[in-house]
This record gives structure tokens, sequence and C-alpha cells, in this order.
């Protein structure tokens, strides 16, 4: 036999995140006090459900009672708590006070470590009911919101004001009060369509019960009809639904029984960029669009979720208007922008604050021209075009349309500019500049986007570091770890490689007039660390921390593609089953070596055997390898390794003591070694990289 | 309903319900929050139920007299519940239905949306009230009103007049309004708008409004004997007792520089950084006017608190 409790608190509407963030908080403390309380059973299910006026929680599969308790707690060391005489100390009192128990009651336990005090705590199980009445009020203080209020008499913190409590326990009422509100088993419906108060028979019918009063109480549940709903509404439209995640989870928590109403506009909306007519609908109204076909034209159409449908013509309506009036907004918006070319806004820029620090925006595209020069001619760009992107770039930052609607940014520059006959290559640029947007967004796909997101970024970056910006914890208001990661990722997945040294001095070296920064070097170092963590945290799930570790390591700070060329490599290699000797090897190699003097090795001084054959094999391949990695070919370079000295390293260190007592052998040997290990960390540090032999091999590590 | 019968349904309402009927306010300003019935009425223990209908100016919102729904001057009804009664919302919906709107016939939603007036140093939590997707009103818990806790808590209702108007008589222009038989918003206003928008961002002596700034700032520390020095923790010092101290002329000096800060960002002269310093110039007068009139009702022994006994 197992039993069902429900609890319903009743509120206010709560705004759409809230919900989500109290039933997650709601479900943890319930399932750790029902735990410590003992309720549970092994087919304990915890489910919550809520609405924008409700917040339930389902326990499924609760005991009846407590299970009887009868167990041996072990306390403090006997010596700890009782002087040799067997006087009690204080631990001995605060141990026996825990219980609730009398240090009579403490008896002796001994075990291996040596004895101990201990208690035997007995106590009988209560009924669940009982139990719950209990803990019931600390489930719902410990329910947190993003934002809590006060109401009324303002002695109660909530998310919004709380009008009823439902307590049910199969059928019985479980008593408490919260919030100045008792407990019971009155819950009330859709706030329109099922206005009155009603009672719940019992927990198990909840859902039924509250679907009858027009309430999808389970957010899952009212998701897939809303979405179903909307499908189908926009097939009956002829259309097909734009997808959009955000406004789905939005609306589904704006409604307690979800309803779709189409409604239309005038088609010479259309006539605004499509762009412009989604954010219209979906930032001030909450409307979804839909579209001819997949990817295809926008219709003059839109779906609105409701929560309460009982004459759709006359919301149809209301709706309608409230639309037009916005479309007009920005229709007149996007006219008003089109009397001046972009270039006319150059000017504005140079009254607005990019930092207070750093200057205006209009001092900052001119470093963004010279950076995207410098950058284009480097990656082979036209530089021209990566200029004029660069400064045309932020020109719609002021234009009516993108002070409405942030968002826009870049997209609405493009479309201007191409309304204005600009290059195509450059309008595209003014959009693909502000990519990637976050880890899901593409990165800029042609060249001279990605110059001038490069350009834009790093005078970002650099300028912040100049005036000790930098990000701490969970603090990057300027959001410069997702700047150093656009860098990275246009380099390693977009059109152009990128020289960060020589990036980061052409940076630095524009805002020479514009800002006092730290010292050159102190920003190169800084910065330097910065997007070594960055990569590092880019790439460490891939291929691993340590491989990460052991291409920087060996990387010179300049071609990120160089360093993805060695990662690859060294991740490519590591499949391979020979891999983890070789690195015990070169390891071995490393450290034996890391403080002994370099220099050339006189062959005459060579053992016969190993040591000999490893040097043979070493100088025949040498130059090879350090060709290969002078080109880059580290995949090569690392073959050339693995397959020529593989088997000579393992055969030397089995054969052959590395330390012997005669100082002349002994340093020659060194030699040997120090040079091998300087030609294979040309490529990456060996000595960095894990190995699964690394523990049981001391010698490796000492 | 012409414009003044939605006043009329609105102000016997709420009449009926307990408010007092009371008056706009006599100076500029941009909601009905800055009325001195509701920012100093919801600071403090006593109970205080007012309705009334509040001109509100947005010099930044003018449009010349040629956009149908922005205006530079519109009218609020606000109410002021306080404490907030538990059944403010069933309040609410009843006022649509005097208004002939029946909610559920209607799509009607509270759609999040928290207020903050940072001149005021006031916030609060709360809803817009959309119905089919029209702003009808918002909705507030006050939460702090001049940087005091409030308690308890008010809870304020404002309606957006000409937008509920212009829902009830199916019109698509402001201007086209009825205000009553025979005349339209537009014979009333229409003018009014060019001439504010004109003289807002256009005309309005900036040397003017910024020493007129300077000028009731300074009034409100005189009024109420402010003292330049903090004390512990930033609190703020008076040379005056609390009954020697002219809040209300003070408030009024408040209620101008927010005006003359309005009108100055308007005229796009005030920069971004100067703009955070004006802020919290007014901010720390509303909240010594504020201080000031706690102090005052607590040494008047909070006179409305028995009144409301008595009444019970």
């Amino acid at each position: 036999m197992s039993s069902e409790f429900l609890l319903e608190i009743g509120t206010e509407e709560l705004p759409a995140s809230f919900v989500t963030h109290a039933l997650g908080s709601m479900s943890a403390s319930a399932v750790e006090l029902v735990g410590q309380a003992r309720l549970g059973t092994d087919s304990l299910q915890v489910h919550t459900m809520g609405t924008p006026r409700r917040l339930a929680l389902r326990l499924r599969g609760l005991a009846t009672s407590q299970p009887d308790r009868d167990e041996t707690i072990m306390g403090p060391p006997w010596s700890a708590a009782f002087e040799t005489d067997g006087t009690p100390k204080k631990a001995a009192a605060g141990f026996a006070k825990k219980h609730g128990l009398a240090v009579e009651d403490l008896q002796k336990q001994t075990t291996e470590k040596g004895d101990y005090v201990s208690v035997r705590v007995r106590e009988a199980g209560r009924p669940t009911g009982t139990v719950l009445a209990e803990i019931l009020p600390q489930i719902c203080q410990r329910i947190t919101f993003p934002k809590s209020m006060r109401w009324g008499a303002g002695e109660i913190s909530f998310g919004r004001p709380i009008h009823w409590v439902v307590s049910l326990l199969d059928s019985d009422v479980i008593g408490f009060e919260f919030a100045g509100v008792q407990a019971g088993r009155a819950t009330r419906g859709h706030r329109f369509l099922a206005p009155d108060s009603f009672d719940l028979v019992e927990a198990s019918s909840y859902e039924d019960a509250l679907e009858r009063a027009h309430v999808l109480v389970d957010l899952d549940r009212r998701k897939e009809r809303m979405m179903a709903d909307l499908l189908s509404s926009a097939k009956a439209l002829n259309g097909v639904l734009e997808p959009d995640a955000f406004l789905a989870d939005e609306c589904v928590s704006l409604v307690e029984e979800p309803f779709t109403v189409p409604g239309s506009f005038d088609e010479s909306f259309l006539e605004l960029p499509d762009t412009v007519v989604v954010s219209v609908m979906r930032d001030h109204q909450r409307y979804f669009a839909v579209r001819a076909s997949e990817g295809g034209a926008l219709l003059p159409s839109y779906l609105n979720v409701v929560n309460t449908a009982q004459d759709p013509k006359t919301i149809a309506k209301g709706n309608d208007r409230v639309l037009r009036a916005r479309l007009a907004d920005a229709r007149f918006f996007v006219e008003e922008d089109r009397k001046s070319p972009l270039e006319d806004r150059l000017q504005k820029l140079e009254s607005v604050v990019f930092q207070s620090k750093l200057g205006t925006m209009g001092a900052k595209v001119r470093r963004l021209q010279a950076n995207a020069g410098a950058l284009a001619e480097r990656a082979g760009a036209d530089p021209a075009a990566c200029v004029e992107a660069a400064r045309l770039c932020k020109t719609d930052l002021e234009t009516l349309i993108v002070f409405e609607f942030p968002e826009l940014q870049g997209e609405m520059g493009r479309w201007y500019a191409l309304r204005e006959g600009i290059d195509p290559a450059i309008a595209d640029a003014i959009r693909d500049h502000y990519r990637p947007q976050g880890a899901d967004d593409v990165v800029p796909g042609q060249i001279v986007g990605a110059v001038v997101a490069v350009a834009d970024r790093i005078d970002t970056l650099v300028g912040c570091f100049g005036i000790g910006l930098v990000p701490s914890g969970s603090a990057d208001p300027f959001a410069l770890r997702r700047a150093a990661l656009g860098i990275i990722r246009i380099a390693l997945e977009g059109p152009i490689d990128v020289d960060l040294q020589q990036l980061v001095d052409g940076a630095y070296a524009a805002y020479t007039g514009d800002a006092q920064l730290a010292p050159a070097a102190d920003v190169r170092a800084s910065l330097h660390d910065f997007f070594r963590g960055r990569i590092r945290a880019m790439l460490k799930d891939e291929h691993g921390g340590d491989v990460v570790d052991a291409c920087l390591g060996a990387w010179d700070g300049t071609s990120l593609r160089d360093l993805r060329s060695r990662i690859e490599a060294v991740s490519e290699l590591g499949a391979a089953p020979e891999f983890e000797a070789l690195t015990v090897a070169f390891k071995r190699a490393f450290n034996i070596t890391k403080d002994s003097e370099r220099g050339p090795f006189d062959s005459a001084l060579l053992e016969a055997g190993a040591e000999s054959a490893l040097a043979e094999r070493f100088q025949t391949v040498r130059d090879q390898i350090r060709t290969a990695t002078g080109e880059r070919r580290y995949a090569d370079a690392l073959k050339l390794v693995a397959q020529e000295l593989g088997a000579p390293i393992d055969r030397f260190f089995e054969e052959v003591f590395v330390m012997v007592d005669e100082a002349g052998i002994r340093e020659n040997r060194l030699r040997l070694l120090g040079e091998i290990a300087d030609t294979v960390n040309g490529i990456a540090h060996f000595h960095q990289l894990g190995t699964k032999l690394q523990r049981s091999d001391p010698s490796v590590s000492a | 309903m012409t414009f003044q019968e939605i006043i009329l349904a609105l102000e016997r309402f709420w009449a009926e319900r307990g408010c007092l009927i009371v008056q706009p306010y006599n100076s500029e300003v941009g909601a009905g929050t800055f009325n001195p019935h509701t920012f100093l009425r919801a600071i403090g223990p006593e109970p205080w139920n007012v309705a009334y209908v509040e001109p509100s100016r947005r010099p930044t919102d003018g449009r010349y007299g040629e956009n149908p729904n922005r205006l530079q001057q519109f009218h609020q009804y606000q109410v002021i519940l306080k404490p907030s009664p538990l059944d403010i919302q069933d309040l609410y919906l009843e006022s649509l239905r005097a208004l002939g709107t029946d909610p559920k016939r209607h799509d009607i939603r509270f759609i999040e949306d928290d207020w903050e007036s940072p001149t005021l140093g006031a916030w609060g939590l709360g809803w817009q009230v959309w119905l089919d997707g029209l702003e009808i009103s918002q909705f507030t818990y006050f939460q702090q009103c001049g940087g005091i806790d409030c308690k308890p808590i008010s809870g304020e209702l404002t309606y957006g007049l000409e937008r509920i108007a212009m829902y009830l008589q199916d019109v698509d222009d402001v201007y086209a309004l009825e205000w009553a038989p025979g005349i339209r918003y537009g014979d009333l206003y229409k003018r009014a708008e060019w001439e504010w928008s004109t003289y807002n961002f256009e005309q309005a002596d900036v040397e003017l409004q910024k020493s007129l700034f300077e000028e009731y700032e300074k009034q409100v520390a005189i009024l109420l004997g402010l003292s330049d020095k903090k004390g512990k923790g930033g609190a703020l010092q008076f040379d005056r007792e609390p009954l020697q101290r002219l809040a209300l002329p003070a408030y009024d000096a408040v209620i101008k520089c927010s005006h003359y800060f309005n009108v100055l960002d308007a005229r796009g002269a005030i920069s971004v950084t100067e703009r955070q310093r004006y802020i919290g110039r007014v901010r720390l007068i509303a909240r010594a006017v504020a201080e000031s009139w706690y102090a005052q009702r607590e040494a008047l022994g909070f006179p409305l608190l028995d009144t409301a006994a008595a009444a019970q």
C-alpha cells in the first residue's frame, strides 16, 4: 500500500520564468525532506506541475507511515567524551542532547580504531499525514523565485500573492498554515471560465478535476496541446509555423488552457524586412509568425496563443488593431531611416560612448578600420572592402528601427546597405560581424565579415584589458569571454586564420591617442593567458585537457590554426595503440634532461647497442622531423617520431642506465636525450600529456 | 462610451468601493505615481484608498500630433489601495465590467511588468494587463518608495485612458476619440501636441531649464533643512525637526526638478553620463522628502490609523 499526496499553492499570475524556477526548488526540497523523514518508498515519484496561477507538487509511492527506527549512531571517541574517571565532558552532553537522550543513555562501542561513544535510537514510525504536516510548511517556505514581493500587510514574501493552498493525502486534508492561508481541499479553476472555488475529492483526481475546470496543469501536456494547436492553425492558413522555442516557453507559461486565435495584417507591411515583422510580433505581442513554406515568404497572418477564446472574432479584431499600430510604427521608423544613407550616422557615433575610459563609438570605428585593414592584408582579403565594412558596421546603431529593436542590429544595417546599392559583400559583413553571437551561432561565412568580426572583438578585448576590466568569476559584463571565443572560432571554423600576437599588437597600437591603456607588455601577457584559458575551455572536452595543454606548451602564440594542427595531430596519434608507450618514453626523456645542459652529443662516447642505435636513428630522421614541424606538418612529424624513434627509445630505456657515475658518458647521454626531447617538444610538450601508466611507474614522475 | 463617460464610470466605481475621489496634481508630472496622493501616502503604516485622473507628461513621447498613438500628454486613471486587498484583481476586473467590457468575451492576461522609477527611488512588482493584446493598465505592488520599504503594501492600478477609450470606441487614431458628444480629442489636444512637441524638442531654453533644475534642487535642501553631511551608512541628516520641515513645498520642488530633467532629456541636452547624475540628484531629494514626510506623520502619531480604527 502506498499513498499519493498533492500540494497546490494558488497564486496571482506568476511571471513565465518564475514557474519553472519555483517548481525546481519545490521538487528539490520535497525530495530532501521526504527522504529525511523516511516517507519514501522505492517507487516514490516526485512530479511538479504549474500554470501562471498555481504551483503543484505530487508525490506518488509514499509510505503510509514511517518505518520504525532502531539504529545505533556513532559519536565522538570515548576519550573525547569522558574523563578517565568516567566524568562526562562537554562532547558527551552535546552528543546526547543532539539525539534527545541523557548522558546515561550513551554506550561504549569498541571498534578497530578504538572506543567510541554511541547511542541507540529507537522511534516508533508515525503516520505519514502527521509527518507531512510538519514538513509541508518547510517545503513551501523553501520555494524560491527570481524575485519575491510582499503584499497586503507586507509580512510575507513570495513570487506573487497567495490565495489558496490545497494539501491532500489520498482523500484526507493534511492541515497546515502557510502565509496566513489554511491548507484545505478547495481549489479554483480557470480565472474566467471556472472562477468559483471547488473541492477536490482526492489527490489522484487533481489533474482531471482541473482539466474540467479549464486548467491543463501539467506544463508538458499544456505545451503539447498548444503546439499541436499552433501547427494545425498554421496549416489552416495554408502555411507553416515559424518555430520559436523561446516564444513557445513564454506562451505556455502565460495560459492555463491554451487556445490559438489567428489574426492578420495588411499585406503592404510585408514590404518591411521579415525580421522586423517577426520581431514586432514576437517582442511586442508574443505572436507566432506564419510562412508560406519552411523558410519561405511570410504570410500576412499571425497566431496568438490566448487563455480565453469564447469570442475569437472579437479577440482577433482587438489584436489586429494593436499589431497594425505596431507595424505602422515600424514602417515609420524604416521610412525615416531610409531618408539618409547609413554613412550619415558616422557623425552621431562620435557622441555615443563606447566605454567611458575608452572613448566614443566614433573612435572605435576608426580603430576597427585600422585593425580590419591590417588583418585583411595578412589574410589575403580585399583591404578596401574590409575597411569600408568596418567603417559602416556600427552605423545602424543610430537608426530608429535598431533603437526600437536592438536585436536587429547588423541585420538592419545589411538591409539598408543593400538598398543603398552598397557592395553585397560589405552589406553582408555589416550583419555577419556580430557572429558568432553565442555557442550555437555560426561564424561569418565570408571573408570580409570574418575580418570585421575579429577586428571588432579584439578592439574590445584590448581596450577592456587595457583599463583593467578583466572578467572575474561569473562577472563578465562586457562579454569578453564570448569575444575571445568568437575570435578563436572564426579562426578555426571560418574563412581566415588569425595571428593572435600581431592581432593584439595591432589593436593596441590603434588605441594610441584614444585612450590611456596599461603598458603593452602587460596587456599582451594578460590577454595571452586569457586566450589560452578560452582555448583550453573550448577544446578540452573534445581532445582532452592534457592534449590541449601539451600543444599550447609548444605553440608560439601566433597562428590559431597552427595550434589546431598540433592538437589534431596529437589527438589522432593518441588514438593509436603505441601512443601510450611513446608518451611514457618521451616524458621520461624530458624529465630526466630538463635541468641538464644542451649541446651536440659525441658519437664516439656512445655505448654500442641500444644507445648508438637510438642516436643513429635519430640522426637519420632528425632533419625530416624538424622540417615537417617547421612546415607545420605535425601529423607527418609525429608519424616519423612514432615510427622511427618509438622502438629505439623504448629499447634505450630498457637497456641503458642514464645516470652513470662517469660524468663524460652521463653528460653525453643526457645531451642525446635532451636533443631528442627538444625535437619532439617542438611539436607538443609530451611531458604534459597524461598517461594511464603514469601512476604505476614512479620513475617517470621522479 | 465617450472619454468623459469612462472617467465618470471609473470615479463612480471606485467611490462606491470606498476610495476617496481626489483631483489631479497641479504641477507637471510624468505619471499618477508622482502625485503626492500616491508617492507620499504609500509611505508609512496609514491606510489609504484613493482614485483620481492624472494628466501625465512625457516630453520625449511627443510626435507633433502626427502619430495616432503617441502623445506627450496623456491621461491616467490612478487607484491606490493600501493595504492591497487580496481581491484586488477581482476588483479591477469588475471595473472593466463597469466600462461595459465582459472579461469572459475577451482575452485578458496579466503579463509580468516590474515597475521602477529611478528618480523617485521607488519600485514594485506587478503586471501589464492585456485586453486582446492591448496593454490597458498597469498593476503594481509597491515595494519601496523614496528609498523606504513599504509596509503595508499599496496596490496601484493605472488605467491608460486613451487606450481604453480607443478600444471601446473602436478607433485607430487617438485624435478621433470622442471626448464628449460632438467634441473630439483632437479638438482639445491636437494643437497642444504640436506646440508642446515643438517646445520640448526645439525651443525649450536649455540654460533656463538647467538653472531652474539647480534652483529647485537647492530649495528642497533649504525647505527641509537637509544637511550636506551624511550620517552613518549614508543616512540623510536634517537640521530641522520633522514638523519644522516643509515637506509638501519641498516635494513640489522635486516634481519640478523631475520635469525639467525630462524636458532637457527630450531636448537632447543631456549626455549619457550626465543622465545618470541627474537621476541620482532627483532620487536624493525625493528620498529626503520621503523621509521627512514619514518623520512628520510619525510625529503626528500617524493620524489616519486612528481614523481607520474608528471607522471599524
